[in-house]
């Protein structure tokens, strides 16, 4: 059919989504008006039609994150997070050491169930407060959020965009990511706590008083309402029981996750509009773009061209592809945003699995990992990364670009080495 | 005490004050404070260029700098700050230019402006007062709540007795 594309339109799709990408990691214009843009283009200049263009949004992909904002939106109100990372300070009696492990583990489950973003903006507060309380610098906690946020956001279908991405496009379940990527991201987030206490050992030292002072938190405090507490519990209860029986129900992402938000508005009784203001449609509508841009070049077939140059590259050896794929990914998303770097490559990797024939389930947790990950490396390779330094900033603790990448390139760079190993001796030995 | 008249044209000019407390734009945040203390007042008219209006700075502007941004939309959290933190920003902010922190879209009236004019602008931005400025926007005085309600006693017919 690929044949059949005249050229220009053919330099069309790749002009549009070329100027796209270009002017998305410029940064020079708001993403999401170049993504709904470049979007607008393609259909306008008849790449692709209006149908196909909305045969191309993954409205499951769309739903589960709409679903998850308002459920997390309505019950952060009730303090149930930040609860959670005071009472985790009281209980290590303020010693720093105990402290940073603890709000560092946090973090890591935290995002593994919220978005990145989320995580940070609720952990970053509670960062600066128990510095602050222990005398001590408060950029290694900071610095210490970024790194965890991602890895941690590896674990689950939910924690990262990318692999809500996946999961929807390639069909895994709630339970394969759990099982494939779950224990893998526990052990990096083990050796990645360690690295970063033998980074900052000299740094996290303080007083018996200061100690007394975070030894005197009331976390009974941050808890605004707590019925509201109970009502998100029982809701996010539920969703997670739903997420790991999807296999058995057959129900989607989507539709779990927009059921425990209708279940969450119903138990609160709360006025919709203002829930709905919380959820962030600009990621919704990047995303919703970015589907688009990515059918544009598969109507043209660029996607088939791309997995074609990739079954050159690798010969079709599933070992050497997963490999390039893990590298690939991690280098590509230290650089730009994951998600269109995933958006693309997840129809590429579709193609590819068709042509070559190799099993395709390494490749999507090489893909999930890679991304993942590689988004450690520098203080704008992710969007949790680009939040806090920005709050750091704020608060006259500027993280720059090479104080950032000297402590986390070697972090990432071992993460890698490990998510290498396992990807060789769980599937491709 | 200030001839408050009881002018039929209830006009800015009629009730205005012309005494202002002024603070250059290129001010820190240190002499703000200085200038606030020194003449007992919350609010103060930032000027450039003799005096012409380019702000308006005042108590609750400071305050609302000196909270650490973190802090904003998590009150609950506050709680949990340590004490010293307030000392620190106060201090690290000393230094600051006031042309940070002030409010730059200033609501400036004319002295022939009417009082219904000011009172609509005090209820609609809840602010305390309005700087008075001539067609070239220069400084020429000030209005705010009290002279408003002086207004109201006169047309009362209230005498402060």
């Amino acid at each position: 059919m690929e044949t059949e594309v005249p050229t220009f339109l053919f330099m069309l799709a790749i002009s549009i989504f070329a100027l796209s990408y270009i002017i998305i990691i410029s940064e020079k214009v708001h993403r999401i008006v170049i993504a709904i843009a470049g979007a607008a283009l393609m259909v306008l200049l008849g790449v692709i039609t209006q149908e196909e263009a909305i045969n191309g949004i993954d409205f499951n992909t769309i739903g589960l994150l709409i679903g998850m904002m308002m459920i997390v939106g309505i019950s952060k109100d009730s303090g149930m997070f930040e609860f959670v990372a005071i009472w985790s300070s009281k209980i290590t009696k303020g010693n720093p050491v105990k402290v940073f492990i603890a709000l560092g583990s946090i973090v890591a489950i935290f995002s593994a169930l919220l978005d990145n973003v989320t995580t940070v903006l609720l952990m970053v507060p509670v960062m600066f407060i128990v510095a602050n309380n222990l005398r001590i610098n408060a950029k290694p906690f900071l610095i210490s959020a970024i790194i965890l946020s991602n890895i941690g956001g590896a674990a689950t279908l939910i924690g990262d965009p990318p692999n809500i991405l996946i999961g929807s496009a390639a069909n895994l379940s709630f339970n394969d990511f759990l099982i494939n990527l779950a224990p893998i991201s526990l052990v990096i987030t083990f050796v990645t706590i360690g690295m970063l206490l033998f980074w900052y050992r000299k740094e996290l030292v303080t007083t018996p008083e200061a100690r007394e002072s975070v030894m005197r938190f009331n976390p009974q405090e941050v808890i605004r309402e707590k019925p509201l507490l109970i009502k998100s519990l029982i809701t996010l209860a539920i969703v997670m029981v739903g997420f790991m029986t999807h296999e058995i129900t057959g129900l989607e992402g989507a539709t779990i996750a927009l059921a425990g938000a209708a279940l969450l508005l119903l138990l609160t009784l709360n006025e919709p509009e203002a829930h709905l203001r919380d959820i962030e449609w600009t990621t919704i509508f990047f995303f919703s773009g970015l589907f688009i841009l990515v059918v544009g070049l598969e109507a043209v077939g660029i996607i088939r061209i791309m997995a074609e140059g990739l079954l050159n590259l690798t010969g079709g050896d599933l070992t050497k592809t997963a490999f390039t794929i893990l590298w690939g990914s991690a280098l590509l998303s230290a650089i730009i945003d994951n998600v269109p770097y995933v958006a693309t490559m997840i129809p590429v990797l579709h193609d590819y699995t068709v042509l070559s024939g190799v099993s395709a389930a390494p490749l999507w947790w090489a893909l999930a990992l890679g991304a993942d990950i590689g988004g450690n490396a520098t203080i704008i390779g992710a969007s949790a990364n680009v939040v806090v330094a920005g709050m750091s900033e704020r608060e006259g603790h500027k993280i720059s670009f090479l104080e950032y990448l000297k402590v986390a390139i070697s972090m990432t760079l071992v993460a890698m080495i490990i998510a290498s190993v396992y990807l060789y001796v769980r599937y491709l030995m | 005490m200030k001839a408050k008249g009881k002018k039929k044209g209830y006009l800015v000019k009629d009730y205005m004050n012309t005494k202002v407390a002024t603070i250059e734009r290129t001010a820190t945040l240190k002499e703000a404070v200085t200038e606030m203390i020194k003449n007992k007042t919350n609010g103060l008219v930032v000027i450039a260029n003799d005096t012409k209006v380019c702000g308006i700075v005042s108590g609750l502007d400071i305050i609302h700098y000196l909270v650490p941004k973190y802090l904003k939309k998590e009150r609950k959290l506050a709680s949990f700050e340590s004490g010293e933190t307030f000392v620190v920003h106060v201090l690290e902010a000393a230094d600051v230019p006031i042309s940070k922190l002030m409010t730059k879209n200033v609501i400036k009236v004319r002295a022939d402006s009417t009082l219904t004019e000011v009172a609509a602008l005090l209820s609609e931005y809840k602010i305390r007062q309005l700087p008075v400025v001539d067609t070239k926007g220069y400084l020429i005085g000030y209005i705010n709540r009290t002279d408003v309600k002086w207004a109201i006693g006169d047309i009362l017919g209230i005498t402060s007795a």
